[in-house]
């Protein structure tokens, strides 16, 4: 009795410890033996999915040619645009373990420290956006899913402009919800949701997902939008972990700046 | 084969069987069938108390650590242990143990079974979820999943059992 008392307690302990997200401590999921047992699971399973995934890339891969066919056609060199851009790069990993039937889902991927990748880096898939590096061991690093109840992500309506936060509604893995939109914006099924500019973890204009109904707002001041997440996360394999090159620098401003 | 070593075997079967195959079932998003609780269900049943705990805890912490929810499984998998003596005497009601030194589908027969493994599903899932629920404010979520989740276990775990036990003597994994 006291011993079963003493375990209960202790995991209660262990509850809350990972619970907060900024004390999360390396005990949890990201530890390099779990990540290699997943990954050798995994390397057995691929085989089944290579047909999927080779459709995917392929895909991204003409997208990719088509945005190079239209920046090349006007005046601008590619070689302006991506300088512009470099301010971004992209480390390639792949999804190990996933899961999207928690409440707080994380994503397990098979890099890490030693590949650069660090705490708070963004993570996209082709498709859109997937989440937030919550972890990091030597080489893997977990990802706070889009689907999380701590997650959110500032985005923008493609349309009008209108920026708005974008969270998981925690049910089911294909919908999210945008709060606070203004009663004057007249949103239709389809409308696009981008990443907005004022986060520093995601490069702007990021496909997050379409609108697929309005919930209008019992008390007529701002309405909500169930939205249809652009990225598959049953079906996450290969993702890219977004580097900001200059983010040391944003982050030493930010912590100049006098507290409000 | 010896006792403890099979158990042992059954321990690292059934995790990996759990982690790499069976997490993978989302029917819906809300089903969550857990099958490691075969080796607790199939521990002896004159095994000392505090080896039942520490054996519950210990398998509920290493799927943790695979699921990343440190503490949630321990927890319910530890109250499973805990309640695991009183569900076998409220399930066998006047039967016997004389010559029974674990529970399994021969000696015990299927009813005996069925019953046995809804309580202790029932139990884990309960303080599973309810963990789950509180620790997200979501308890009306957490009542629904027990109501789904709780029969696909009882139908996956029977399932197992049944096929691995149907064979003349029992071999290594249950």
């Amino acid at each position: 009795m006291l011993l079963f008392l003493v375990l209960e307690v202790l995991c209660i302990v262990f509850m809350t410890m990972t619970q907060n997200y900024h004390r999360q401590k390396r005990i949890n999921t990201t530890n390099d033996l779990v990540g290699r047992i997943y990954e050798t699971g995994n390397s057995i399973g691929d085989y089944f999915r290579l047909g999927k995934v080779n459709r995917e890339l392929a895909e991204e891969n003409a997208m990719l040619r088509r945005q190079l066919a239209a920046t090349t056609d006007t005046t601008q060199s590619y070689l302006e645009v991506i300088n512009a851009d470099t301010i971004y790069e992209f480390i390639p990993a792949r999804v190990v373990n996933n899961t999207v039937n928690r409440p707080n889902n994380y994503i397990l991927i098979n890099k890490g420290e030693a590949d650069g990748i660090k705490k708070d880096m963004g993570v996209i898939s082709s498709s859109g956006i997937v989440g937030i590096v919550s972890d990091v061991s030597q080489h893997y690093a977990s990802v706070m899913s889009l689907l999380h109840s701590y997650t959110t992500i500032s985005v923008r309506f493609k349309d009008s402009d209108q920026l708005a936060n974008l969270r998981w509604e925690t049910t089911n893995y294909r919908y999210g919800m945008v709060d606070d939109i203004p009663t004057h914006l007249k949103l239709q099924k389809g409308d696009t949701i981008v990443t907005s500019s004022y986060s520093y973890i995601f490069p702007e204009n990021l496909m997050a997902g379409t609108v697929m109904e309005l919930i209008p707002s019992p008390s007529g001041t701002l309405n909500k939008a169930k939205v249809r997440f652009a990225t598959d996360f049953s079906s996450l394999k290969n993702v890219y972990v977004i580097h900001h090159t200059n983010k040391a620098e944003i982050d030493s401003l930010l912590q100049n700046q006098p507290k409000l | 084969m010896n006792r403890s070593l099979l158990n042992i075997l059954r321990f690292v079967v059934l995790v990996v069987a759990q982690v790499l195959i069976v997490n993978h079932i989302r029917l819906g998003g809300f089903v969550h069938p857990y099958i490691y609780l075969i080796f607790v269900m199939l521990l002896p049943i004159n095994l000392p108390g505090w080896q039942l705990l520490i054996s519950g805890f210990g398998i509920g912490l290493v799927i943790d650590l695979f699921m990343g929810t440190l503490g949630m499984h321990a927890g319910a998998t530890t109250m499973m242990a805990f309640c695991r003596p009183s569900i076998i005497k409220l399930v066998s009601g006047t039967q016997k143990f004389e010559n029974i030194k674990e529970p399994n589908v021969n000696q015990l027969g299927f009813p005996w079974f069925v019953r046995y493994t809804i309580c202790i599903v029932a139990v884990h899932n309960f303080t599973l979820f309810m963990f789950e629920g509180f620790s997200f404010h979501l308890v009306g979520q957490a009542l629904l999943r027990i109501l789904i989740s709780v029969p696909v276990s009882v139908f996956l775990i029977l399932l197992i059992l049944y096929l691995f036990s149907s064979t003349t003597k029992k071999k290594e994994f249950s």
